[in-house]
């Protein structure tokens, strides 16, 4: 806008004869003036906000951050404010961006040092930021008196924050990749069981039957039924990897295995889904979770956290359950949010702190409520949350459920993974070349960051 | 302002001879004044210079260091000189090439297809009665007014293969669209949107550009049994010639550097086809913490940025 005005101001001035020019000037200068004054104000009004936020007296001011943009945000902004009003002495605000810009921020505000005191890392991103420094151990806190019995937690999943002997962080959650279904399609394509109820499929016949069963229902006013579709081929697939006994990287991290024959068996069933059996339209990367919800697709894999999006719509008469077994092995693909500390907080505030990520551990029944399953056993087996329909169905995978693993080069190994399945399950390459292709290229990451000697032959199987 | 006619200087009153007092004193309040009109339009620039040295000519200082250092943020190593190795790494690499390739499939697209409608929009609404113009111009321009990740988010629907808007509509006529699966039409795709989300500015200018031709040459053509074409051809296109240019530029620039609508409604796919440029350096620096290599490839798409504004201001000079 403003190389706009500044431009016809310029016409103004250039193109009318002398005598307009006496005209127009003062009146171009004054609105100049007001441009310029205007972003000075406006500058000059958010300081003096700023200002006016800062808590005084004795009060410990915590900044926390986290991604929480969606619904879970409005939930996680009510025990903040609840820890607020039971604690005076301590002042958290929170502040939410979206996860994809989130950690780039965090990062660059850590390299500055003005990190906030309090944030949340999601698994995947958790090993780079350890491995920066950026978070304080906390084994004295747990261990202290106001500690937490570790033992409370899921064994699988506390292990993701224990490294060389120290805890990093408390989990907050595991979002688990469970099967959402469609009870109106599967009564009407007959998938149901001796009371009438649609039964969800649990091993890979069912899931066969079922999925043939609601696309041979055709068409409606608006398109084609499917009985499956995929959704987010990452975690999908990293749930399917996980029932063929697949891995992407060796016990010690220095090999990538993501062209191992189960990964690529896992692959190849997934695209027969679409190829072979029909029963998934050609994939699409980004929102086809709306097909679900449209009410033309018969079940989807996809995390917990999708759940408010389903009950808010109201009209979609859903069903929750674990993925079906499709491959010789339970599993399924699993995340968690991880409560961090800043590394170099004082005692006093590193005090205040804990006391708040303990807060929300112990009322993660609350954070459960907007769909999360809270990963304290304790808290698992309480009324409350049997309560809780979809959430009780996702955690039944607790145990089984795999995190893709967390290190350095996650988001470039990230790419190049989703880019295989994306090849293959679009019928651009064959599953054993895109994996290989894949596997090359993480191989080259690996060797950049000094995880393979560069000296070393290429490890391609 | 260069065209316009110099106002004369003020004369300065000097002494006429002699170190009188007075005329010393004159002097030096003459030299004070001159001074103060030398050197106070800077005072005046001064915040916007501060802000202009500290957010822009410091960071492509920095910028350009960093191109030639071997900076990974998340190495325990400092960063060592590598010299042209972040640049010779670029001209290596398969991304960084298709990245390319992708950014100049949509600069070649959305410039042509963004003024070419803007300037027809522009003739067409400045053609209507004075009163209805605002109001076509405001349509046109208020897509603008949306921030990309409101218009992405709906417009990835809308472009939804299976379970989008605009292939449930097709449907009724049997066409069916692989707006965004298929690797050639998802970058016309993301054309059509940016066209849609961008063409108020160029409009907005034109239009504007458009009113500062004199209607006296349009009368005058009329007399002379001008049609339309004509008109449009030997008046309207010449004399906005200067605009023309300042818009085109202005797009291309912006068109070199786009990202939003990508990084939303494609996230670069189907298999990398709409990575742009920008989106790979995003990548490079701020996911994958390889700033050296990320502020290379910044420096080559400015060049080629200031190669191709340097050849747009050579052709609508010489024409």
């Amino acid at each position: 806008m403003l190389a706009k005005e500044g431009l016809l101001g310029h016409l103004n001035v250039t193109r009318f004869s002398h005598r307009f020019q006496v005209i127009t000037m003062p009146t171009f200068v004054r609105f100049r003036l007001l441009l310029l004054l205007l972003p000075l104000a406006l500058i000059g009004l958010i300081i003096t906000g700023m200002s006016g936020c800062r808590g005084g007296g004795d009060v410990i001011h915590l900044r926390y951050w986290n991604g929480f943009t969606g619904p879970d945000g409005r939930t996680m902004l009510q025990m903040v404010r609840r820890f607020n009003e039971e604690n005076p002495d301590v002042r958290v605000t929170m502040q939410r961006m979206a996860w994809n810009t989130y950690y780039n921020k965090l990062f660059v505000a850590g390299l500055g040092g003005r990190a906030p005191e309090v944030f949340v890392l999601q698994t995947d991103a958790f090993v780079r930021f350890m491995q920066a420094d950026f978070l304080r151990p906390l084994n004295d806190k747990i261990m202290g008196e106001n500690g937490i019995d570790m033992s409370d937690f899921d064994p699988n999943v506390i292990d993701t924050v224990y490294h060389n002997g120290n805890y990093y962080a408390v989990p907050l959650d595991a979002y688990i990749l469970g099967m959402y279904y469609n009870r109106d399609l599967f009564r009407q394509a007959g998938i149901v069981d001796e009371h009438g109820d649609p039964a969800p499929p649990t091993n890979r016949e069912e899931f066969l039957h079922a999925t043939r069963k609601i696309t041979e229902l055709g068409q409606t006013d608006i398109g084609n039924i499917w009985g499956f579709v995929f959704t987010f081929f990452r975690y999908n697939l990293a749930g399917i990897m996980s029932q063929f006994g697949g891995s992407l990287f060796s016990e010690d991290g220095t090999r990538t295995l993501i062209n191992s024959p189960e990964n690529v068996e896992a692959l190849e069933f997934a695209v027969s889904l679409i190829q072979e059996h029909r029963v998934a339209p050609n994939p699409e990367a980004i929102d086809s979770w709306i097909g679900f919800r449209q009410g033309r697709v018969g079940l989807v894999f996809d995390g917990i956290y999708m759940l408010p999006d389903l009950q808010r719509q109201g009209d979609l008469d859903f069903g929750a359950a674990p993925i079906p077994q499709l491959g010789p092995e339970p599993g399924t693909w699993m995340g968690s949010h991880n409560i961090c500390l800043r590394a170099d907080l004082d005692e006093e505030t590193a005090e205040a702190a804990w006391r708040f990520a303990r807060f929300l551990s112990d009322n993660s029944l609350d954070w459960a409520e907007g769909g999360q399953v809270p990963v304290r056993r304790s808290l698992r087996d309480t009324e409350r949350f049997n309560n809780m329909y979809a959430q009780r169905e996702f955690a039944r995978q607790l145990e089984i459920g795999q995190y893709l693993p967390s290190n350095p080069f996650v988001f470039e190994y990230f790419t190049e993974l989703d880019l295989a399945l994306e090849r293959a399950l679009r019928g651009r390459m064959t599953p054993q070349a895109a994996l290989d292709l894949a596997a090359a290229n993480i191989q080259e990451i690996m060797r950049r960051y000094g995880i393979i000697p560069s000296d070393e032959a290429d490890g391609e199987t | 302002m260069s065209n316009q006619t110099p106002l004369p200087e003020p004369q300065e009153q000097l002494p006429a001879v002699g170190p009188t007092a007075r005329g010393v004193e004159n002097y030096r309040g003459n030299a004070r004044r001159r001074i103060i009109r030398r050197y106070s339009g800077y005072l005046f620039l001064a915040p916007y210079l501060v802000l202009f040295f500290s957010f822009l000519i410091l960071p492509l200082i920095y910028g350009f260091w960093l191109s030639l250092v071997d900076y990974e943020m998340l190495s325990p190593e400092p960063p060592g000189f590598v010299g042209l190795d972040n640049y010779s790494e670029a001209m290596d690499d398969p991304y960084f090439w298709q990245a390319m390739k992708a950014t100049g499939l949509y600069v070649g697209m959305a410039v042509p297809l963004g003024i070419g409608l803007a300037l027809l929009m522009a003739v067409l609404i400045d053609s209507l009665p004075q009163k209805r113009q605002g109001f076509y111009r405001l349509m046109i321009f208020m897509p603008t007014m949306i921030t990309i990740t409101v218009a992405g988010l709906v417009w990835r629907w809308f472009y939804h293969s299976e379970f989008g808007l605009f292939n449930a509509m097709l449907e009724r006529f049997d066409i069916w669209v692989p707006w965004l699966t298929d690797t050639t039409w998802a970058m016309r795709s993301i054309v059509l949107m940016s066209v849609w989300w961008t063409i108020g500015v160029p409009l907005v200018i034109l239009m504007a550009g458009l009113k500062q031709i004199p209607v006296s040459y349009y009368e005058a053509a009329a007399i002379d049994g001008a049609t339309g074409y004509r008109r449009f051809l030997y008046i309207t296109f010449p004399l906005l010639r200067p605009i023309l240019l300042f818009v085109v530029v202005l797009s291309i620039i912006g068109s070199f550097q786009v990202f939003g609508q990508t990084f939303i409604i494609t996230e670069g796919g189907p298999e990398l086809a709409t990575r742009v440029i920008m989106h790979y350096i995003y990548d490079t620096a701020f996911n994958f913490y390889r700033m050296g290599y990320g502020a290379a490839m910044s420096w080559i798409l400015f060049a080629v940025i200031i190669v191709f504004s340097l050849l747009q201001f050579r052709i609508f000079r010489e024409r």
